[in-house]
């Protein structure tokens, strides 16, 4: 089998499993429904099954889909930005910084709503893109900087802002359902107005990586090389690292921190069809968005009650992420 | 320094950009056709020809409620105080889902069971097809908000301070399903036991000093803003952790020590529960030298009628003024 056709295969196969699974979302909860019943709402509508099927559940999987997606390429990116397979949104703080917003807010009783975004949603979003900012300010050497610098400045950050959220909310003991949501991430209040807001940006990360993946190609052999070779690299970098920090604050402000999707999932896509930027994006984006939508899927079925997404991206995650690696070598 | 400051400040571009570009996929964000508006909102318009608009209550967190025009026949109760006062009200018959906590009254088993108190299931909820949602404190409020955001109507209630915001809240329950008359009723009744103790136990001489155990986990007790609080001060005595200006709180062992309570009221959930309580107290709390560990006050009170905010509190009234004051209700010496 040449590269080009397991390549074929690949995208083949990850597409099915995507619609697969967003058609289980579609068919499972806890109100027993069947596949007769979605045909049948084709041809006579019925309010209280148009509301599960659509605003419920779709709206829930195309939102775990879109945060998948967005993780998983903020993932790839930052992996090749710091040529380190063990980067994801977290190193750069930017989705503890997310959640610190969120907590804040809860905290303040902050309770605006706008563009889709609850008030908490845009603090989050505001405070994740501020931390990075902050980090990106605080390795900056004489003008210039080090990825190095900006690797352990974003850790420090991150669990600077952690150590800030568990603080608030250890201060509020009502707010335990909080802290689980914006600390282990669900989807369960997802909406249309979340999609809405989520997805413009998504597409447009997505569009502006999979322009600049040939540079990002030339980052990986090096700063200088790739200098050499016509890559604009300071300009790469920033525009790379904005994407990516833009990405898991949009994910943090609609679903709380949802870890290992980052990490993992690009690692998978990499193992399966090589490193390869300008395949990479794209096919870590639908691996991670079908990988959120299954794991939704048992988040919410396994148990009578719903387990935080979080629990399962991890527990799932991490076992098969070492099957891969030991495989390989 | 400049330029420093510059390249820094890159990465929140977006954010200046979020400004100009998120404000349209909120018009595009694909309502589905089943959200309809919901029912109450159409009542604006007339009927008979007369301009009648809908009634506009407030719900317990202040927001504005259209009162439907019908009695609410398929009611969603987010509580389990919510659920107890709905039964007695009547309307256990118009239920259609409850919590899993809600198991008092009996009728309450056969009702579809939508999640918990903190974790609802909105999509259970959503199948059960209300017409009226009640949440109450203790719900998320983002769950709520998620619930009303399909068109259902939700009335949020608000737990009030002591006893007598039970009648209010009754009363809300009342208008908000159409039965204003039941509610009154109700309340009266309830009056009229509370009342009685009242009146019995107005000039008691001697008020003991009452220590309330949460069983379970340490010493737990309520503070002085806890209902419970204005419970005991009704039946004639006094609450050694009247102080804390908090609902539930950890009592520290010196202190019941120091205030020596009289009388320990037990809330557990079973006998069994209480008699295990009474033991732990005894020998493991190291609280024995206490006067009414040695001399054995020591009373049970139910977990579940003292921890709802529901018409039952009149029974833990009752039975602590009973247990505190027997001479005055003609029992005992």
């Amino acid at each position: 089998m040449t590269a080009k056709t397991g390549r074929r295969l690949f995208w083949a196969l990850l597409i099915l499993l995507a619609a697969a699974g967003l058609l289980l979302s579609l068919l499972t909860g806890p109100v027993k429904t069947t596949a007769g019943d979605l045909l049948r709402l084709v041809r006579h509508h019925d309010q209280v099954q148009a509301a599960i099927f659509f605003d419920l559940r779709l709206s829930r999987a195309v939102l775990a889909f879109l945060v998948g997606a967005a993780l998983s390429l903020s993932g790839a990116i930052l992996q090749g930005y710091f040529r380190n397979p063990m980067a994801d949104p977290f190193v750069v703080g930017v989705s503890s910084g997310a959640s610190l917003g969120a907590v804040a807010a809860l905290s303040l009783g902050v309770g605006v709503t706008a563009f889709g975004f609850s008030g908490q949603g845009l603090m989050a979003f505001a405070s994740g893109l501020g931390i990075v900012s902050l980090v990106y300010l605080l390795s900056l050497r004489r003008g210039d900087f080090r990825v190095e610098t900006l690797l352990l400045t974003g850790i420090a950050a991150g669990a600077l802002a952690s150590a800030l959220t568990s603080f608030l909310l250890f201060m509020r003991s009502d707010s335990f359902d909080q802290a689980v949501f914006w600390l282990l991430g669900s989807f369960h209040l997802a909406d249309w107005a979340q999609v809405g807001a989520v997805a413009p940006w998504f597409a447009l990360c997505l569009l502006l990586a999979s322009w600049l993946a040939r540079d990002m190609n030339l980052l990986a052999l090096g700063d200088e090389t790739a200098q050499a070779l016509g890559c604009p690299v300071r300009r790469v970098r920033k525009a790379f690292l904005a994407i990516a920090s833009l990405l898991a604050a949009l994910s943090v402000s609609v679903s709380g921190i949802i870890g290992f999707v980052g990490l993992v999932v690009p690692h998978w896509v990499r193992l399966l069809i090589g490193p390869d930027h300008r395949r990479l994006f794209a096919a870590s984006s639908l691996a991670g968005g079908t990988f959120l939508v299954y794991c939704d899927l048992l988040a919410r079925t396994l148990l009578p009650a719903e387990l935080p997404i979080g629990v399962i991206t991890a527990a799932v995650g991490a076992p098969f992420f070492l099957y891969l690696l030991h495989r390989k070598r | 320094m400049t330029r420093r400051i510059r390249s820094a400040l890159f990465p929140l571009l977006p954010i200046l950009a979020a400004g100009l570009l998120v404000v349209a996929p909120r018009q595009s964000g694909a309502r589905t056709p089943s959200v309809v508006p919901s029912e109450h909102g159409s009542f604006a318009k007339t009927k008979n020809g007369l301009p009648q608009g809908p009634r506009v209550i407030e719900d317990g967190l202040g927001r504005p409620f259209a009162l439907p025009r019908h009695p609410p026949e398929r009611i969603v109760s987010l509580a389990p105080n919510v659920t107890e006062i709905l039964f007695a009200l009547g309307l256990g018959d118009r239920i259609v889902g409850v919590t899993r906590f809600c198991d008092h009254p009996s009728g309450t088993a056969s009702v579809r069971k939508v999640g918990g108190l903190v974790d609802p299931n909105i999509e259970i909820v959503r199948s059960l097809d209300p017409d009226l949602v009640i949440g109450f404190r203790g719900n998320p409020l983002r769950v709520l908000d998620r619930i009303a955001k399909l068109g259902l109507p939700v009335f949020v209630l608000d737990i009030g301070e002591g006893l007598e915001a039970l009648f209010p809240l009754i009363a809300k329950l009342g208008v908000v399903t159409r039965a204003e008359d039941r509610a009154a009723r109700l309340s009266a009744g309830l009056i009229e036991r509370v009342e009685a103790v009242g009146a019995v136990t107005a000039g008691v001489e001697h008020r003991p000093r009452v220590f309330v155990l949460l069983y379970g986990q340490g010493l737990w007790t309520c503070g002085g803003q806890s209902y419970l609080d204005d419970l005991i001060t009704r039946a004639g005595a006094v609450n050694v952790a009247s102080g804390l200006p908090k609902k539930w709180a950890l009592y520290k062992r010196e202190r019941i020590l120091k205030d020596d309570p009289e009388v320990i009221f037990v809330l557990a959930k079973s006998e069994a529960d209480f008699a295990a309580a009474r033991d732990w107290l005894r020998r493991k709390a190291r609280v024995e030298s206490a006067d009414a560990v040695r001399t054995g006050r020591v009373h049970h009170l139910d977990e579940d009628a003292a921890s709802r905010f529901g018409p039952r509190l009149v029974d833990v009234l009752e039975s602590m003024a009973r247990f505190l004051h027997p001479e005055r209700f003609g029992e005992g010496t």
